[in-house]
């Protein structure tokens, strides 16, 4: 143990005593654990969009639409008559009406926006963003008032606009913004607006159905995977849990989008800089300290300290490549905040120790692949002129 | 010498070598026996091509001769494992190259130093021991410098000074004034003269520089991979040339 940390002393100072391949081992590492972690971190958030449809409504345990729905963008209206079918179900507590639909808003000053309108049940409110609950519920109980989801503001009015006491028009209906929430982030970075559910129905062109969602909360001890499957199977409609549901709305992008192939690119991108740099620099370094090698081994080196003191410098420059990869992307999320386009970006734990692992084995890989040559190398060749 | 030390650090018995080229074998030591003297300095020369550095390489078992016998300090260097073999060069054998071999980015107390770091030694007790070793090779206001920073003559006594810290009994040597100046060449042999005379010490130095053979308490003339002469006289060899 004493012999191996002695030789990985000798190992880090072979290898910082030659700058240009430390640095570039540790910025090319570090560049392409940015690149992973950062794109990694964007692809995440980007399904999360997905699902914070879902996500936003923290009260409904169990989501029930058109057995055709795959998302919640995309609801297929039903009859009124389903929301009492719902209520009669056994184990539901309570049932409400959603109503989700995408509208154009026109304001005062003439600007033209597409937006999500969203109705939220008029007595429990269910549906609304939790964030200044009590407000939000007092501004919409007036006749056409809605809340604005704050965030997006900026993309009907200048940004810094404060769109309380405007009056917008949907489908020539007059409507006053009372109130704002703050909403997650969706998938289609339209602006989100709230409303009871009778008011936002009768702002909407006439439909013979108009019931997007039935959002359920079951009674105290019932499981909401049995009960959505209850539900299912007395109505016929399809019914899922908050995070079934919100899972779909991620498959649903996955699926649907070219996303996952774009930013697997990117991800792909990075494995391989980090390859190449790492296997060609660690090459590189070992092919030019051959005689060294040569000299140590015939000196009396073992070929497990030789691979002991090559791993040492390969997970040295991995270890602090890796931190100023993570840290640069953690800083990239955190001024990102401000951009409404990141909005809710995080570096997962998952990606923080997934990169990790990943950076880990390429290094180690590149190492291992590197010294074989040493590891075979006749000691005598040191002689050799 | 104690007094049940056999008279020979290394003898090597009837070695032969072969190396494969392409579809042929090449057969460069036919039939080698030679032994290395205690408290000697033993010098094995001849033209290049001759074989010497194949025997040095051979006798410090960092080569396998393809048959005959190597035998170091009474252990038959075939028999041993190849982790063995290592550990057996680090504790018994000195090396000095013709190109010293140091590393670049250690200090001169610090590549002196390897070998005992290597063997466990800690960090600061290995470098004291080397630094002390320095310090009698007249190197001792240079130990905390990087090779870059020594001339040639410096850097192949800091390698000396690598080769005797684990106090080893055999010291080989690969043509060590080849790349030194005549001054540097003679203080460089001054040590190794110093060295070998240790009762307890041999040194076997492969070289072809005639400027060097006045160092020699023997000498083994090899040609064509054979001994054809042991125990040549300086004034042989000044005839010679």
């Amino acid at each position: 143990m004493k012999s191996m940390l002695g030789m990985v002393g000798i190992a880090l100072k072979m290898l910082m005593g030659d700058p240009v391949k430390y640095f570039g081992l540790v910025f090319g590492i570090g560049f392409s654990t940015l690149l992973m972690s950062q794109q990694m971190s964007i692809f995440v958030g980007l399904l999360t969009w997905g699902a914070n449809p879902v996500l936003d409504v923290r009260q409904a345990q169990v989501w029930v639409m058109d057995p055709r729905v795959k998302q919640a963008d995309q609801g297929e209206p039903m009859s009124d008559q389903e929301l009492y079918r719902v209520r009669s179900v056994e184990g539901v507590a309570w049932a409400v009406p959603y109503f989700r639909t995408a509208a154009t808003l026109r304001t005062m000053q003439g600007n033209i926006v597409a937006i999500t309108l969203i109705g939220v049940d008029n007595q429990s409110m269910v549906g609304l963003p939790d964030d200044n609950l009590a407000s939000s519920v007092s501004a919409i109980r007036g006749r056409n008032a809605a809340i604005l989801d704050k965030n997006t503001a900026h993309l009907i009015w200048d940004a810094g606009h404060d769109p309380i006491g405007e009056v917008v028009e949907i489908n020539d209906n007059r409507i006053a913004i009372r109130g704002v929430a703050t909403s997650l982030t969706n998938f289609t970075g339209f602006p989100t607006i709230y409303m009871k559910y009778t008011d936002a129905i009768s702002v909407t062109p006439p439909q013979r159905n108009k019931l997007s969602f039935v959002l359920v909360g079951g009674e105290p001890g019932t499981d909401p995977e049995v009960l959505a499957k209850r539900i299912s199977e007395v109505t016929g409609l399809k019914a899922l849990t908050r995070e079934q549901f919100a899972r779909d709305g991620t498959t649903f992008i996955i699926e649907n989008t070219g996303i996952p192939i774009s930013f697997g690119a990117a991800i792909g991108l990075g494995v391989l800089v980090a390859i190449i740099i790492s296997a060609l620099t660690l090459a590189m370094f070992i092919a030019e300290n051959q005689k060294n090698f040569g000299a140590l081994k015939a000196i009396g080196v073992t070929n497990q300290q030789i691979l002991v003191m090559v791993l040492s410098q390969a997970l040295l420059v991995g270890f602090i490549g890796y931190g100023l990869g993570i840290g640069g992307t953690a800083a990239f999320l955190h001024f990102g905040q401000a951009d409404p386009s990141l909005r809710g970006f995080k570096s997962l734990g998952e990606i923080v120790g997934g990169v990790g692992v990943l950076v880990a084995v390429i290094v180690v890989g590149s190492a291992v692949m590197s010294v074989q040559k040493v590891l075979r190398m006749d000691p005598a060749i040191v002689f050799r002129g | 010498m104690a007094q049940n030390q056999p008279n020979f650090v290394a003898t090597i018995d009837r070695i032969t070598k072969e190396f494969p080229s392409g579809s042929d074998v090449i057969k460069v030591l036919h039939g080698v026996s030679l032994s290395i003297d205690y408290g000697k300095l033993t010098m094995l020369i001849g033209p290049s091509g001759c074989g010497k550095t194949t025997v040095l390489s051979i006798l410090t078992g960092t080569l396998s001769a393809t048959s005959g016998l190597v035998s170091v300090l009474g252990e038959r260097l075939d028999k041993l494992t190849n982790n063995d073999l290592v550990r057996f060069r680090r504790r018994n054998i000195g090396f000095i190259f013709q190109q010293y071999n140091l590393i670049q980015t250690l200090s001169a107390s610090e590549n002196a130093a390897i070998a005992l770091i290597a063997d466990g030694v800690p960090w600061e007790d290995a470098t004291a021991k080397s630094s002390r070793l320095l310090d009698q090779l007249g190197l001792g206001p240079h130990k905390n410098k990087m090779p870059r920073q020594l001339s040639g003559g410096q850097q192949q006594r800091v390698a000396i000074a690598r080769a005797l810290a684990n106090d080893p009994a055999l010291v080989v040597c690969d043509e060590p004034t080849a790349a030194l100046d005549a001054h540097s060449g003679q203080a460089v042999m001054e040590l190794l003269d110093t060295a070998s005379h240790d009762p307890t010490r041999a040194v076997l130095v492969v070289t072809h520089d005639d400027r060097i053979f006045s160092f020699a308490d023997r000498i083994i003339k090899m040609e064509d991979g054979r001994v054809i002469d042991d125990g040549l006289h300086l004034s042989t060899l000044r005839e010679a040339h």
